[in-house]
């Protein structure tokens, strides 16, 4: 029993320790795949890897996705809980945010598709209705060149992911600074930058994350919504590893383990900065 | 010393998996009697591993083999719908695990998907001399069953079907169906966005392609029996190319995007946003047009030049199939007369059968000549008319990548 109690915190990381076992073996597996040839090991794929202009096209494809749709996201999520926090803790206004939180990915990526397709409901509505004189008038907005589909479907699934991140830091701010600063003479620039921007960032550098890594690997929505060149990194990832060609699969696991990496670090990188700030506000900071 | 870690640390993690001795079970297995195996299969369950996207196909499985086999042998089969690269790739992965026990006991597929789990000694084999429908009922000695795509099947594959390329067309919109390359490619011109066709990483896509490489190669028959090589298909497909390119402004979307499956080609079908779709089996559009997807004017075509291609396709025990004894009860039974006949049948599959008709008595024969294949279905002179064989299958994943590079990405 008394072991028990001393050695509580270990125990009940096991399963989570567990589970991260098993990650960390696929990666590392996977990362054996990337470097492994019939002729033994080598680093030749990583090399190719960057000679082939499909896999150019696909990174800029996807860096400019991942951004447009992670910069709107956080943008249009924080300005909802910055202006609306309190209607959104709201039973009402919770249960706005949580419908599209419900369903996974797929499923919105494939109600996006049945809503803003070219025969989707909305340009059949417009049509029946006479506005429109055909429905290929309708702008291409689902499997386009620009990912406007891939976008939209990414960004009602992810503003409600910020709000509900944001909302608990900004229902916690530590409001009688506001009148401190009002004391002290200072406006809504001092109170922003003060109070209001260090309390958030840690939760925004966060959410950036979770949703960069997120949406650059995601494979079901570019899947349906993208279009057949460029893909995304994911989906090209996926082609090359259950395409007809052998050597291929070592190029889908020598990029997935690239991404890993690059996004591990990245990771690791601002966690580390966090934790230093986290622990000067902790220091600096008095109970409330 | 590092290769070593790795494979260590992989045995010591799949160590649990490996019970059974999967040499001792074959050697046992060749030495069986037919009723041996058949009472070996009793009560034991058979997952079968099949492309799922055609409703009739599933449901010739779901409702018609399914209860049949289980009131006949007492097996119970599952299907599991699967993309066919993907299932090798499991099986693949299974292999390189050295999972011995497996979890696929038959596996339906030919063409380029064969040539790699044969190449790579996927496959449990060889079956067919073990399957009494087979020697019974079947040309033994036609070079249909002997070469799949080019490989040489050598048992290790049961011809499980045979079918053809066919076009569909809503006749509602149009009168006369293109009957060779030029009269598509002017159609596709007089009528900007209503073709396109699936990618080419899409098995049907790709039977498509083919179709062109036939039309605007030097001959069809040069390409048959060249051998394949880079050099050889880049001369002989440089026509395709040019083809391919100048209808693209004219596809749908502008040729900007291909649907990503024979699916998603269908629904844009039967949402009229396109007026053509396609597919590798000639009577697959009975069940949709009853089930009322695809619309009541739903007609077939076949391209006169370069013709339709036709092939065989196949089914296959996996190498580690923890049940090979109610796998091959469950092959021999989907070779039989009664099986194929259901097969054939419009309200499911409707499917060709690979059965040599001089070798039935005479009421399976009078089943097969009575039945009516549809509407939607060509007539049996029109597709032999136009039917010519498959190409190496070494061209399926050339033309997946040069398509890539040739056709979408400028």
């Amino acid at each position: 029993m008394k072991w028990y109690q001393t050695s509580k915190p270990a125990v009940l990381l096991i399963p989570a320790l567990l589970f991260l076992l098993l990650i960390v073996y696929s990666l590392v597996m996977a990362f054996a795949e990337s470097i492994r040839s019939p002729e033994g090991w080598t680093w030749a794929y990583y090399g190719e890897l960057f000679m082939q202009r499909r896999l150019i096209e696909s990174l800029g494809y996807s860096l400019s996705i991942t951004f447009v749709s992670v910069f709107l996201s956080v943008l249009i999520g924080w300005a909802v809980v910055r202006w609306f926090y309190s209607f959104i803790d709201e039973p009402g206004g919770k249960w706005l945010v949580w419908i599209p939180m419900l369903f996974p990915h797929f499923v919105w990526g494939y109600f996006v598709l049945l809503l803003l397709g070219q025969s989707g409901l909305i340009s059949s509505f417009f049509y029946q209705a006479g506005w429109l004189s055909s429905r290929e008038a309708f702008p291409v907005l689902t499997q386009d060149a620009y990912g406007v589909g891939i976008i939209i479907t990414y960004l009602w699934k992810e503003i409600p992911f910020v709000i509900l991140m944001l909302l608990p830091a900004y229902l916690q701010l530590p409001k009688q600074y506001g009148e401190v600063i009002a004391v002290l003479g200072g406006g809504r620039k001092e109170w922003f930058k003060t109070v209001e921007w260090p309390w958030v960032q840690p939760v925004i550098v966060e959410i950036t994350l979770i949703l960069t890594a997120f949406i650059f690997t995601a494979y079901e929505v570019p899947a349906l919504l993208g279009i057949s060149y460029p893909q995304m990194t994911a989906v090209l990832a996926y082609d090359w590893f259950y395409g007809a060609a052998w050597e291929e699969r070592s190029y889908a696991f020598g990029l997935l383990c690239l991404i890993a990496f690059i996004l591990g670090a990245i990771a690791l990188l601002s966690f580390a900065l966090m934790n230093r700030r986290r622990w000067l506000l902790s220091k600096s900071s008095h109970q409330y | 010393m590092k290769k070593r870690m790795f494979a260590m640390a992989g045995v010591v993690f799949l160590a649990g998996c490996n019970m059974t001795n999967g040499d001792q079970q074959e050697q046992e297995l060749s030495d069986l009697t037919w009723d041996e195996i058949t009472a070996e299969a009793e009560g034991d369950t058979v997952r079968l591993y099949m492309w799922g996207g055609d409703e009739g196909i599933n449901r010739y499985i779901d409702d018609y083999a399914i209860p049949a086999l289980k009131e006949a042998y007492d097996v119970t089969l599952e299907r599991i719908p699967l993309d066919t690269n993907e299932i090798i790739q499991k099986l693949e992965t299974e292999k390189r695990a050295g999972q011995d026990d497996g979890t696929i006991d038959i596996i339906w597929m030919n063409g380029e998907n064969f040539k790699r789990a044969k190449e790579n000694e996927l496959l449990y084999g060889p079956i067919t001399d073990q399957l009494p429908a087979f020697e019974e009922f079947y040309d033994t000695e036609s070079l249909d069953f002997a070469y799949d795509f080019g490989t040489e099947t050598e048992g290790y594959e049961a011809p499980w079907g045979k079918v053809q390329f066919v076009f569909h067309y809503d006749s509602s919109k149009i009168d006369e169906p293109p009957s060779n390359l030029e009269e598509l490619s002017a159609w596709i011109q007089e009528n900007p966005g209503r073709f396109t066709y699936p990618a080419a990483d899409d098995f049907t896509g790709n039977a498509f392609l083919r179709h062109i490489l036939y039309g605007t190669a030097s001959s069809v028959d040069t390409l048959l029996e060249e051998p394949f090589s880079e050099e050889f298909a880049a001369g002989e497909s440089a026509g395709m190319w040019v083809y391919l390119n100048e209808i693209e402004s004219n596809l749908w979307r502008g040729g900007e995007t291909y649907p990503g499956t024979l699916e998603e080609l269908d629904r844009l079908y039967s949402q009229g946003e396109v007026w053509m779709t396609m597919g590798y089996n000639e009577a697959r559009a009975e069940s949709l047009v009853a089930d009322g997807i695809f619309p009541d004017t739903t007609k077939a075509f076949v391209l006169e030049d370069p013709g339709s291609i036709g092939n065989t396709h196949f089914l296959s025990i996996p190498y580690n199939s923890p049940s090979k004894e109610a796998a091959l009860t469950a092959i021999n039974f989907f070779l039989t007369p009664e099986a194929q006949l259901a097969k054939l049948d419009p309200q499911y599959w409707g499917e060709n059968t690979p059965i040599d008709p001089s070798k039935l008595d005479g009421d399976n024969l009078a089943g097969f000549e009575e039945l009516d294949r549809g509407a939607t279905v060509l007539s049996q002179e029109a597709l032999l008319e136009s039917f010519v064989p498959e190409v190496d299958a070494a061209y399926v994943p050339w033309i997946e990548d040069e398509w890539i590079n040739e056709v979408v990405s400028d």
